[in-house]
C-alpha cells in the first residue's frame, strides 16, 4: 500500500517535471493590442487609422481645455478672474515661459497629432495595394487626403506659435532640428493642395470630417498668412455651399442643435454621449486617447459656474449699439437664457472680486440648460463663412489690382447679418480698419484675434500696456520637455527672448 | 465549549503518548519559560533517535528509554532550545531562554541552513518579536527589527512600501514575497499570528536563487506549523482605538475674511449667509478609529503528521473618516509521512474589505480640508444630497471633504488563496526529491458608487456615477528538486541543490462605468453613459536552480549557486538570464586556538553575485497599436487606431551585482551578539523610460523602454543584541543600524538629467530628478534666500526695469547671475534618503510581567512638504495657515515693512510658490517610540481546568515622536512602489497614535 502511493506520487510530480522543461510558450502576443504587421487590411482598419489623427484636436492641451483659455486671454479678449489658476494666468500678462504646461501640451498634443497623420500616410503604399473591391481608388485618396489635411492643420496651429519648426513626414522616433518657418509653410501649403485635390465635398462626406471645402478654406487662410493674397482668393473663392446664418440666427453658430449648419466649415468635435474619460487625468493632457468626448469651455467661462474668465471691458466698449452680435455673445444682467424662461441677474455675474458687468454666451449651454457642467458637447465651429468672407475681403483690399468696393460688400454681408449699416470709406487704409474691428467683434471668444493681431503686425498699439513685447510675445516658447530631450533643438535655440 | 475542546486534547495527548515505546530509564521534569511559568507543548527529544515527548498542560513531561549518555533537547518556538546529557539524573528542570537572533535554523531560498553556516546577509524575525507589537498587515513586523529595511504604512488595507538596502531601480522597488515557497507580491491575506518567522534576504548569495525575481530583495515567510505532541488551542485577541491628534493649523472664519479682505475679496456677506460658523475641516474628517482582532490557532502531531488550523478577524476603521479594513483568513498547514514519503500542504485563504480613503478633483481629503473655506458649514439640507460647497463666489477647488468621503462609497473586496502542496521523498539516505505546486490567486472587486450632489455651482453632479474593475489572477508555480546531503572522512560537508521551476501566470481585468441620471436608488452599473474595457496578460517564466554547499568542519564555508532563467517578458534575443553567486565563510570561533576566548561566535563572511529584475510590464519588446482613440463623426463615434508606445525588440533583465562582507560575533556564552555587514552593489541595464524628444509624437507619454542607466548603491548595516538575567529577570536588548547611499552613474547617452516625479500640486513643475552623480530622484529646485525688503534690494538682483518681482517677494538665488530667474538656477535642494535609520528593542520580564520598548526613527532625509503650496502659497483664494498672517507687507513707501517676515507677500510673483524651491524642503529625520507594551501573565492551579496560561497586555504605538519636520507625519507613505516619488508629502494618510488592549490564551 505504502509502495504504491509513494509509486503514484512520484510519477505524479514527475509529470511536472518534464513539462516544466517546455519553453516553446515563452512566445507570446499580446493578447489586448493589435499589430502593426497585421494592419491596413480592410476599409474600417484604414478608417480608423485616419480617424486616430482627429482625436488629437479634442485634447485639453488644445480644444478640450488650454487652447481657448490661451489665445482669449492673450487677445485681451476676456480678463481673468483672480482666481484663475496660475499656468493660465501668465497668458493674459505674458509673463509665460518655456515651463508653463499649457504650452507643452499644445506642443505636445500637435505633434501627436501630426505622428497620427503620418501614420496613415506611412502606410501609404499598403493602402493603396489594396484590391478595389476592399477600398476603391476614390477612398484611397480620400482618406490619405484626411491625413494631409490633419497634418497640415496641426503644423498651422504649431507654426502660429512657434515659428521654426521640426518637420517630419514620417513616424519616427529619431527627432529633427528646426526647419525655417517658410518650408513649414511649404509643406503645409503641400498638404492642404493634396488635400483639396482628393477629399470628398461636404455633400457627401460624412460630417465632422474634413472636406475639399475646408481644405480649400485653410488654403486661403494660410495663403492670406503669408500675404500671398491672390492666390488666397482663387483658393477661398473655392469654398462654395455655404451660406451665413440668417440674421437673428447668429446665435446657431454656437448650438450643438445646429452643429454642422450652412455656415459651418470645419468643427472640432464633441460629443458627451459617446463619453467623458476623466477629465483630469495626464493622458488627456496631450494623449489624444480615451472617450474625452466633452470639453471643459462651459463650465470655466460660465457666469454661473466657474466663470473663471469674463469678458474684457475693451472687448465690451468696442460694440456698435445695435450690434445684434452682442446679444449673442454675452450675457448681461437681464439676459434670458433656459430657453428664454429664465433671466440673468445681476448677482449671477459674481465674482470674489464683486461683481461684474458680464459673461460669456458663446459655447455656453446656459441657453438651453440652467447650470453648466464639466461636460459640453458643443463643437467648436473653428472655419465659418463668415471667415471666409471676411479673409476675401482682406485679399481684395490688399491685393495689387484688388477692389475695395468688392471688399466692402464681403464685409457688408457680415454687418448686415449684424443688424448694422455698412459705410465705410473705400480707401485700403479705411476697409483695413473695418476688417480689424469686424474680425474683432464677429470672432471675439473664438481664438481668432491673436492671430490677426500678430499677422497684421499691430500687437505694439493693440496689445499696448498687457505685458507684449514686441520681438519677443509674437511666438511662444519651445517647451522645456522638447529641449530637454532633442539633442538638436537646444535651450539656447529657444525663440528670441525666452 | 472550552472545556470540550480541552477534553478533546486530553483524548488527543493519550493516543500520542500511547505511541512511546516502553524502554528502562524514565526521566521527568517540567519546562518553562524564562520567567519561569510551564510551557505546555514544548518539544523534548533525545538526540539521534526518535524517541521524544511533549510537555503537558502544566508543563510536565515524562520521557521513557533513556540511557545516561544520551543528549536530550528541550525546544519550544520562539526560545532558545536547550541540549542536557542525562547522566545520573532522573529530574531536569528545564527554564528555556529567550531566543536571541541567534535561531539555529535560517529560512533561505529552496530550503533551511543552519545559522552557523549562513554565508550572505539574512536579517531574520522570529514569531516572538512579530506579535510583540499588534500589527495589522505583517510586513510591519521588520520596521525597524530587520537592518537595513524600511517599512513604510498608508491608509488601512493598503500594501506598505517596503525597501532593502535603498533603492538600486528606478521602477518597481518592492521586494519579492515567498510564503512558504509560494511567489507573491504582498503579504496583506496573511495574519502576522500565522507567522513562525520571516527572513529577509539581502544579498545576492541569498537571492540569486531567485534571479530575475530577486532584484529588490527577497521576504521569506515561513508560517506556523504544527507541532508533534498533544494539541494546543490558543486564542489571541486585542482592541484598540487609533487616532492622529496633530493638525495643520489654518484661518478661522474671523482670520480668513480679514485674509480675505486683504486679497480684495469682501466674503463677509457670503459668511453672514451661512450664519458665521467656523468649520474646522480637519478635525471633520479625522476620527478615533477603533480595532478589533480575534485569533484563533490550534495545532497538534502525531507520530506521522503534524496539523495546524487557524482563523484570524480583524477589523481596523480609519483614522479618516469612512476608511478602513477587514480581514477573515483562514489557514491550515499538514504534513502527513507515510514511510519515506512526506506529504503536505500549506494553505491560506483571506477576505478582506477595504474603505479606501477616496479623493476628488486629483486632489486628497487633506489637501481639501485645508483649503476649504472655514465659513462653510458641512451640511445644508436645501442642496441635492445634503452638504454645502463652494460657488463662483467662493473659490473653486477645494471641495466639502465631508461630503467627498462620505457620499456614496467605495469598496474594495478580495479574495486571495495561496498555498502549495508538494510531496517529498528520500529516495536514499541524503538524496531527497521534493515535487511542489504552489498557487497565488486572487480577485479584488473595487465597486465606486457616488450618488448625484449639488454643493454650489462649483462641485455639483446631476447624475449618480457608478464604476466597477475586477482583477482576477491566477500564478501556479511548478517546483522540482533534488537535494543531496552527505559528509566525507566526517568533515567534508556537501549540500546539493537542483531545482526546475516554472511559473505560469495569468491576469485578467474587467473595468466599467456608467451615469444614471433618473435616480440615485440603484448603485449597480447600467448601460447608460458607460465605458467598458477589459485586459487580459500572461506571464511565463521557466528557471533552472543549482547550489552547492560546502563546509569544512563547519569551520571553512563555500556556497556556489546559479540560476538561468527564461521570461516571456523579453524578446527571443534577450530571453535567458544568467545569475550566479558565490560565498565564502570562517568561523573563526570554530578553530582550536580560539578555544578560550571570548567569543563563543566569530564568523566572517563575503559573497557577491548577480540577481535581476523583470518588473516591467508584459509585452513591452514587441510593437503594438494603440486603438483607444475617438471621434465623434457623423452623430456617432469613429474609433480611432494608431502606432502605440516606441517598442524595444532589444529590452533585456536589469541586472545587479551585489557585493557583502560580514562578520558576525557571539561573546560571553552568546550573551552579547551581533553583526556587522558591509555592501557595495551596482545595478546596470537600469530599465529607465528613456525621453524621447516630444515633437517625434511618440505614443503613451512619449518614452521608449530602454537598458540604459547604473546605479550604485552601497552601505553598511550593525546589529547588536544583548541578553541577560537576573534570577526573576530577564531583559535583553536588540539594536540595529543601516545606511544605504545610492547614486546614478549612468543616463542614456546624450541624457545627462531628466525630470519626474509627481508634481506638487496638479500643473506645477516637476522636481524629482535623475542626474549622473547625483542620487535617485533628488529634489531639484530653487534656492531662496529670505524675502525681498526693497526695491533697492530687487533691482540690485533684477537691474532696473522689470515689474514682476517686487519687495515682498522670495528671494530666489539667481546662481547664475544673469539677472533674471530661469531653470538654470536650479539646483539640489534636497535628497529624499536618510543618512541611516535605526530601531532600538528592550524587552524584560520580571516574574510574571513582561516589558517591550521599541524605537525606531531615520536621520538626515528631507521631506518635500508639498502641503506647504497650500499652507502658504496664497496666489488664489483658498484657507491656508495660520503662517501667513505674519506674511511680508509691503508698506506704503514700497518697502517690507515687517522685515522679520519668512512668508512672502500676498498674490506675489508667480515664482514664490509655482516653482520647486527650498522653501518646501524639510529636514525629516525622526526618532519614534513605536511601541510600549506591558504584559502580565496568570497560569498556575487556580485557573488549570479552563487554561493553562493567560497574558493580558497593555501597547501603545506611535505615542512619542520627536521630530523637527512640520507635516503630520515625517513617516510618510510613498505614493506608489516606483522610486520617484520617494520622500514628498502630498498629504496622505499620516500614521496614528493607537493604545490597545489584548490578552492571549493558551488553552
Amino acid at each position: 500500500m505504502m509502495k504504491k502511493i509513494v509509486y503514484i506520487v512520484t510519477i505524479v510530480f514527475g509529470i511536472f517535471t518534464i513539462n516544466s522543461c517546455d519553453t516553446s510558450d515563452l512566445e507570446l502576443n499580446n493578447p489586448n493590442t493589435l499589430r502593426p504587421e497585421t494592419f491596413f487590411t480592410t476599409e474600417a482598419q484604414v478608417k480608423s487609422a485616419v480617424n486616430a489623427a482627429y482625436a488629437n484636436l479634442q485634447t485639453r492641451g488644445l480644444y478640450g481645455r488650454n487652447l481657448s483659455f490661451a489665445m482669449d486671454l492673450m487677445s485681451q479678449d476676456t480678463s481673468p478672474n483672480p482666481q484663475l489658476e496660475g499656468n493660465k494666468k501668465p497668458f493674459h500678462d505674458f509673463s509665460f515661459n518655456a515651463g508653463n504646461d499649457i504650452i507643452q501640451y499644445y506642443w505636445e498634443s500637435c505633434f501627436l497629432g501630426i505622428s497620427r497623420a503620418n501614420f496613415v500616410l506611412d502606410n501609404e503604399e499598403k493602402i493603396n495595394a489594396l484590391p478595389d473591391r476592399i477600398l476603391t481608388q476614390e477612398k484611397k485618396n480620400k482618406f490619405l487626403g484626411e491625413a494631409h489635411f490633419l497634418r497640415a492643420y496641426y503644423y498651422f496651429l504649431l507654426v502660429n506659435r512657434f515659428g521654426d519648426l521640426p518637420i517630419y513626414k514620417k513616424q519616427t522616433i529619431i527627432s529633427a532640428a528646426r526647419s525655417p518657418k517658410a518650408d513649414v509653410y511649404t509643406l503645409i501649403k503641400e498638404d492642404l493642395q493634396f488635400a483639396s485635390q482628393n477629399l470628398l465635398s461636404k455633400d457627401v462626406e460624412e460630417k465632422g470630417r474634413a472636406t475639399k471645402e475646408a481644405a480649400y478654406a485653410y488654403l486661403g487662410k494660410v495663403l492670406l498668412y503669408e500675404k500671398k493674397y491672390d492666390e488666397a482668393l482663387v483658393a477661398l473663392n473655392k469654398v462654395t455651399g455655404f451660406s451665413l446664418e440668417d440674421k437673428g440666427n447668429f446665435f446657431n453658430n454656437f448650438t450643438e442643435e445646429n452643429e454642422h449648419g450652412k455656415e459651418s466649415i470645419f468643427e472640432i468635435g464633441f460629443d458627451e454621449k459617446n463619453g467623458v474619460g476623466d477629465k483630469w487625468g495626464d493622458a488627456g493632457n496631450s494623449g489624444g486617447t480615451g472617450f474625452e468626448e466633452s470639453t471643459l469651455r462651459g463650465q470655466e467661462y460660465g457666469n454661473l459656474s466657474w466663470y473663471n474668465v469674463y469678458p474684457a471691458d475693451e472687448l465690451l466698449n468696442s460694440y456698435e449699439t445695435g450690434d445684434l452680435r452682442f446679444g449673442d455673445t454675452f450675457y448681461v444682467p437681464g439676459s434670458k437664457y433656459l430657453n428664454g424662461t429664465e433671466t440673468m441677474k445681476a448677482s449671477d455675474f459674481t465674482t470674489s472680486e464683486g461683481l461684474r458687468n458680464s459673461g460669456w454666451k458663446k459655447y455656453q449651454n446656459y441657453y438651453r440648460k440652467l447650470d453648466e457642467a464639466v461636460q459640453s458637447s458643443i463643437n467648436f465651429k473653428v472655419m465659418r463663412y463668415a471667415d471666409v468672407l471676411l479673409m476675401k475681403a482682406e485679399c481684395e483690399n490688399q491685393r495689387t489690382g484688388g477692389s475695395q468696393t468688392a471688399a466692402i460688400a464681403y464685409i457688408k454681408e457680415v454687418r448686415d447679418r449684424a443688424g448694422l449699416l455698412t459705410v465705410i470709406n473705400a480707401t485700403k487704409d479705411d476697409v483695413f480698419k473695418a476688417i480689424i474691428h469686424e474680425r474683432k467683434v464677429e470672432f471675439a471668444g473664438e481664438q481668432s484675434r491673436f492671430d490677426d493681431i500678430i499677422r497684421w503686425g499691430i500687437a505694439s498699439t493693440e496689445l499696448q500696456a498687457t505685458g507684449f513685447t514686441v520681438g519677443k510675445n509674437e511666438l511662444w516658447p519651445i517647451p522645456n520637455r522638447e529641449t530637454s530631450s532633442n539633442p538638436l533643438i537646444k535651450p539656447s535655440d529657444n525663440n528670441p527672448g525666452f | 465549549m472550552m472545556l470540550k475542546l480541552k477534553f478533546a486534547i486530553i483524548a488527543l495527548l493519550i493516543v500520542s503518548t500511547q505511541n512511546v515505546m516502553a524502554q528502562s530509564k524514565t526521566i521527568k521534569g517540567m519546562v518553562t519559560d524564562p520567567s519561569g511559568v510551564p510551557l505546555p507543548g514544548a518539544s523534548i527529544n533525545v538526540e539521534g533517535s526518535k524517541n521524544s515527548a511533549s510537555t503537558d498542560f502544566d508543563g510536565n513531561y515524562s520521557l521513557q528509554g533513556v540511557n545516561a549518555t544520551d543528549k536530550i533537547t528541550y525546544s519550544y518556538v520562539g526560545l532558545t532550545s536547550q541540549t542536557i546529557t542525562v547522566g545520573n539524573q532522573t529530574v531536569i528542570n528545564i527554564k528555556l531562554a529567550e531566543s536571541t537572533q541567534t535561531l539555529n535554523e535560517v529560512v533561505v531560498a529552496y530550503g533551511t541552513q543552519k545559522r552557523t553556516k549562513v554565508t550572505g546577509a539574512v536579517s531574520v524575525v522570529n514569531a516572538k518579536d512579530i506579535v510583540a507589537v499588534p500589527i495589522t498587515n505583517a510586513e510591519s513586523a521588520l520596521q525597524g527589527r530587520a537592518a537595513g529595511v524600511t517599512v513604510v504604512n498608508g491608509a488601512p488595507g493598503s500594501n506598505p512600501t517596503v525597501t532593502i538596502r535603498g533603492l538600486a531601480t528606478m521602477g518597481n522597488s518592492a521586494p519579492l514575497y515567498v510564503i512558504d515557497g509560494v511567489l507573491t507580491s504582498n503579504l496583506s491575506g496573511l495574519s502576522p499570528n500565522d507567522i513562525e518567522s520571516i527572513s529577509v534576504l539581502k544579498d545576492a548569495s541569498t537571492t540569486a536563487l531567485y534571479g530575475s525575481k530577486a532584484f529588490n530583495g527577497v521576504i521569506m515567510v515561513t508560517t506556523k506549523k504544527g507541532k508533534k505532541g498533544p494539541g494546543q488551542l490558543t486564542f489571541s485577541s486585542y482592541v484598540g482605538a487609533q487616532t492622529v491628534t496633530k493638525r495643520y493649523d489654518v484661518l478661522n472664519t474671523q482670520q480668513y475674511l480679514q485674509y480675505a479682505k486683504d486679497l480684495g475679496s469682501d466674503l463677509t456677506a457670503r459668511a453672514a449667509e451661512f450664519g458665521n460658523v467656523s468649520t474646522d475641516w480637519q478635525d471633520q474628517i479625522f476620527q478615533t478609529g477603533f480595532m478589533q482582532d480575534y485569533n484563533l490557532s490550534f495545532s497538534n502531531g502525531t507520530e506521522n503528521s503534524t496539523s495546524r488550523y487557524s482563523a484570524e478577524y480583524l477589523k481596523q476603521e480609519g483614522t479618516i473618516i469612512n476608511t478602513g479594513f477587514e480581514r477573515y483568513s483562514f489557514r491550515a498547514n499538514n504534513t502527513q509521512d507515510i514511510g519515506k514519503l512526506r506529504l503536505g500542504s500549506n494553505i491560506g485563504v483571506s477576505f478582506t474589505k477595504t474603505n479606501p480613503e477616496r479623493s476628488a478633483g486629483g486632489r486628497t481629503l487633506l489637501e481639501h480640508a485645508i483649503k476649504m473655506a472655514p465659513y462653510f458649514p458641512i451640511y445644508n439640507a436645501e442642496n441635492l444630497g445634503g452638504y454645502q460647497g463652494p460657488s463662483a463666489v467662493d473659490s473653486n477647488d477645494a471641495e466639502n471633504p465631508v461630503r467627498v468621503a462620505n457620499l456614496g462609497y467605495q469598496k474594495i473586496n478580495g479574495l486571495s488563496i495561496i498555498g502549495n502542496i508538494y510531496a517529498e521523498l528520500e529516495i536514499f539516505k541524503g538524496l531527497k526529491f521534493r515535487s511542489q505546486v504552489s498557487l497565488d490567486y486572487y480577485t479584488t472587486k473595487n465597486h465606486t458608487f457616488v450618488p448625484s450632489f449639488y454643493d454650489g455651482t462649483a462641485h455639483k453632479q446631476a447624475f449618480s456615477t457608478t464604476n466597477e474593475t475586477n482583477a482576477q489572477g491566477q500564478t501556479i508555480v511548478f517546483d522540482n528538486s533534488l537535494t543531496y546531503k552527505t559528509t566525507f572522512a566526517d568533515k567534508h560537508n556537501f549540500e546539493v541543490l537542483g531545482v526546475i521551476t516554472k511559473i505560469d501566470g495569468k491576469s485578467q481585468n474587467l473595468a466599467a462605468g456608467s451615469q444614471y441620471a433618473i435616480s440615485d436608488e440603484i448603485d449597480q452599473l447600467r448601460y447608460n453613459n458607460g465605458s467598458l474595457g477589459s485586459s487580459n496578460f500572461v506571464e511565463k517564466n521557466i528557471g533552472y536552480v543549482a547550489r552547492i554547499n560546502y563546509d569544512y568542519d563547519d569551520k571553512y564555508i563555500l556556497a556556489v549557486s546559479g540560476r538561468r532563467d527564461a521570461s516571456s517578458r523579453f524578446g527571443a534575443n534577450n530571453r535567458w538570464g544568467n545569475f550566479y553567486s558565490v560565498a565564502v565563510g570562517w568561523n573563526i570561533a570554530k578553530e582550536s586556538f580560539m578555544a578560550d576566548s571570548i567569543f563563543s561566535t566569530l564568523k566572517l563572511r563575503a559573497s557577491t553575485g548577480t540577481t535581476g529584475n523583470d518588473r516591467i510590464d508584459n509585452y513591452q519588446y514587441s510593437a503594438t497599436l494603440i486603438a483607444d482613440y475617438n471621434y465623434p463623426i457623423g452623430g456617432g463615434n469613429a474609433p480611432g487606431v494608431s502606432a502605440g508606445v516606441a517598442s524595444n525588440p532589444d529590452l533585456k533583465w536589469e541586472s545587479k551585482n551585489d557585493r557583502n562582507i560580514g562578520v558576525d560575533f557571539g561573546l560571553f556564552d552568546e550573551k552579547f551578539t551581533g553583526s556587522f555587514e558591509y555592501f557595495n552593489n551596482k545595478s546596470s541595464d537600469i530599465l529607465f523610460a528613456v525621453p524621447l524628444a516630444a515633437s517625434v509624437g511618440s505614443a503613451g507619454g512619449g518614452t521608449q523602454i530602454q537598458n540604459i542607466a547604473d546605479v550604485k548603491v552601497n552601505g553598511y548595516e550593525l546589529s547588536l543584541s544583548y541578553n541577560d538575567r537576573k534570577g526573576d529577570f530577564t531583559w535583553s536588548a536588540t539594536a540595529n543600524f543601516g545606511t544605504s547611499k545610492n547614486e546614478v552613474t549612468a543616463l542614456a547617452p546624450g541624457v545627462t538629467s531628466v525630470l519626474g516625479g509627481p508634481s506638487a500640486r496638479a500643473g506645477l513643475e516637476n522636481f524629482s530628478r535623475l542626474e549622473v552623480g547625483q542620487p535617485l530622484f533628488y529634489f531639484y529646485g530653487y534656492q531662496t534666500n529670505g524675502i525681498y525688503q526693497n526695491q533697492a534690494e530687487v533691482d540690485a538682483v533684477f537691474g532696473p526695469g522689470q515689474t514682476i518681482i517686487k519687495p515682498g517677494d522670495i528671494k530666489i538665488v539667481d546662481r547664475n547671475g544673469d539677472k533674471a530667474i530661469t531653470s538654470e538656477d536650479k539646483t539640489n535642494i534636497g535628497n529624499p534618503y536618510p543618512d541611516f535609520t535605526y530601531g532600538l528593542n528592550i524587552t524584560a520580564a520580571y516574574k510574571k510581567f513582561d516589558f517591550n520598548c521599541f524605537i525606531t526613527g531615520v536621520q538626515g532625509n528631507d521631506i518635500y512638504n508639498a502641503n506647504i503650496f497650500d499652507l502658504q502659497g496664497m496666489n488664489r483664494l483658498f484657507n491656508v495657515g495660520t503662517e501667513v498672517l505674519g506674511r511680508a507687507v509691503v508698506g506704503t513707501n514700497g518697502a517690507v515693512s515687517n522685515p522679520s517676515a519668512t512668508i512672502p507677500r500676498a498674490k506675489g510673483a508667480d515664482i514664490n510658490w509655482s516653482s520647486a524651491n527650498q522653501r518646501y524642503i524639510e529636514d525629516g529625520s525622526y526618532t519614534r517610540l513605536k511601541n510600549v507594551t506591558l504584559g502580565y501573565t496568570l497560569s498556575g492551579d487556580a485557573f488549570k481546568s479552563y487554561f493553562s496560561n493567560i497574558r493580558f497586555y497593555v501597547s501603545g504605538q506611535n505615542l512619542i515622536t520627536l521630530t523637527k519636520y512640520s507635516g503630520l507625519d515625517p513617516e510618510i507613505a510613498r505614493a506608489d512602489t516606483n522610486a520617484n516619488s520617494a520622500g514628498i508629502d502630498l498629504g496622505r494618510y499620516p500614521q496614528p497614535k493607537s493604545v490597545i488592549f489584548g490578552l492571549d490564551v493558551t488553552f
